[in-house]
């Protein structure tokens, strides 16, 4: 019994300390000046990218959040420590863009990404349970193509430029947005709610390196268990779901609230920057989780890939980029009022049909 | 000896699974172990007299046998 009990803290501790302290750092991040139960959400974060580089016409998510450059530059550099950065891709590149922008548009449609969907549910927005229940599903569709040999093809090995054109972008563009005014920032809205951005960036930093060395991912975890039933992954984001639930009783205490407060603040109303429409919540999360699949990883794993010198991963986090901008631009997003003005429904069914047909033909039989 | 053997894509492993077991060898399908990559795909692990190079995948990234410290890597492709 010992035996085992030292064997899975051997095999787990990594994943679940990562997960830990991507959960703390949500908490800690909310509460120095980040939205509420948005501490951390990569399609949030990239969407306040696209509209700093104004991608999109939202004033209010405007913000070079500095917690994507340092999960990239956090990630490039453990990998560069330990050997492991090597430029790779060419595995359907266009295709790879195409799901990032479904992938984003789901989640923009959900309002978060798998990510801040635990953050949601620790927080105690129980719309996210909903949304969990839609990524699981999602997952389960992607995993059939997978058992059937879908592949995107494999990736070579490239110029060093390639792999490291991503990572040098982001931190361009970074110190314009610190330096000058060519990049916009929103004065009021969720794009103005944020902590001072050397804090956002050192906490991104060590966040992107344990999540290189833990290759903790949230579609992952679940798709592992499906077919192959191994929990390594998932509980990583058991243990993001605990941090985040403890640190927001612990928050909820030191602001002088009892912790009745915080419980009575679960339910599906009124809940920060979410909605309460179950089947768009549901809907939504079934394109991301499906879409992950297929991606091989969630947006957070897209941004740590990308870091390692993938340029795949790059390109599937322009396309989240420009998933950001379409879903803003042709009223796609959420927002705490609802779902978007545009035909949303539509857009979804369309992406349900897309990531069909990519299933379908990228699943072949080989002798 | 066990032998893992990892892939650039998930097709390639459940392909190497498949031709593994037709050919009678004792074969699962995992998560590839990290001490080997990065990677977060799929790898075959399967018991065998020699790596059964020929039963390989053409999107074969590496081979290693299992040693007391963990794996050895005895072959990589590009």
């Amino acid at each position: 019994m010992d035996k085992v009990k030292k064997s899975f803290w051997r095999d787990n501790w990594l994943v679940i300390v990562t997960g830990l302290l991507i959960g703390a750092a949500a908490v800690v991040l909310s509460a120095l000046g980040n939205p509420k139960n948005m501490g951390f959400c990569i399609a949030c974060f990239e969407r306040d990218i696209a509209g700093a580089l104004q991608f999109h016409t939202a004033d209010k998510l405007r913000y070079f959040r500095p917690e994507i450059v340092g999960i990239v530059l956090g990630a490039m550099g453990m990998a560069l420590i330990k050997k492991e950065w090597r430029a790779q891709g060419g595995s359907s590149p266009v295709t790879r863009f195409l799901l990032g922008m479904l992938v984003m548009i789901g989640a923009l449609v959900f309002l978060g990404c798998p990510l801040r969907m635990v953050i949601r549910i620790g927080g105690g927005d129980l719309n996210a349970v909903i949304g969990l229940a839609g990524f699981i599903v999602g997952i389960l569709i992607g995993v059939i193509p997978m058992k059937l040999g879908f592949s995107l093809n494999r990736a070579y090995k490239q110029n060093a430029l390639e792999g490291l054109f991503f990572p040098a972008l982001l931190t361009v563009l970074f110190v314009l947005s610190l330096t000058t005014a060519l990049l916009k920032a929103s004065t009021a809205g969720p794009g103005s709610l944020h902590p001072a951005w050397w804090i956002s960036l050192v906490i991104a930093l060590a966040v992107g390196a344990l999540c290189q060395r833990s290759r903790l991912c949230m579609a992952g975890g679940i798709r592992d268990v499906v077919l192959f039933k191994d929990f390594h992954l998932i509980l990583g984001f058991a243990a993001i779901l605990v941090a985040v639930f403890v640190g927001n009783m612990i928050t909820t205490l030191v602001s002088g609230n009892s912790l009745v407060s915080f419980f009575a603040g679960f339910g599906f109303e009124k809940q920060p920057i979410a909605h309460s429409d179950f089947l768009y919540n549901f809907l939504g999360m079934v394109v991301v989780g499906w879409g992950s699949v297929l991606l091989g990883g969630c947006p957070l794993r897209q941004l740590v890939l990308a870091g390692e010198g993938n340029s795949d991963s790059a390109i599937t986090v322009f396309g989240f980029i420009a998933g950001a901008a379409v879903s803003h631009n042709f009223g796609l997003a959420s927002s705490g009022d609802g779902i978007g003005s545009g035909p949303v429904l539509w857009v979804l069914l369309a992406g349900f049909a897309i990531l069909l047909v990519i299933s379908i033909f990228h699943t072949k039989r080989r002798a | 000896m066990i032998y893992v053997a990892t892939f650039y894509t998930h097709a390639a492993a459940l392909l190497t699974y498949r031709a593994l077991t037709k050919n009678g060898f004792s074969a699962v399908l995992q998560p590839v172990p990290r001490s080997l990559s990065s990677s977060c795909g799929t790898c075959v692990r399967f018991e065998a007299p020699d790596p059964c190079y020929a039963l390989l995948d053409r999107d074969v990234e590496q081979v290693a046998e299992s040693a007391e410290s963990g794996y050895r890597v005895i072959r990589t492709y590009d």
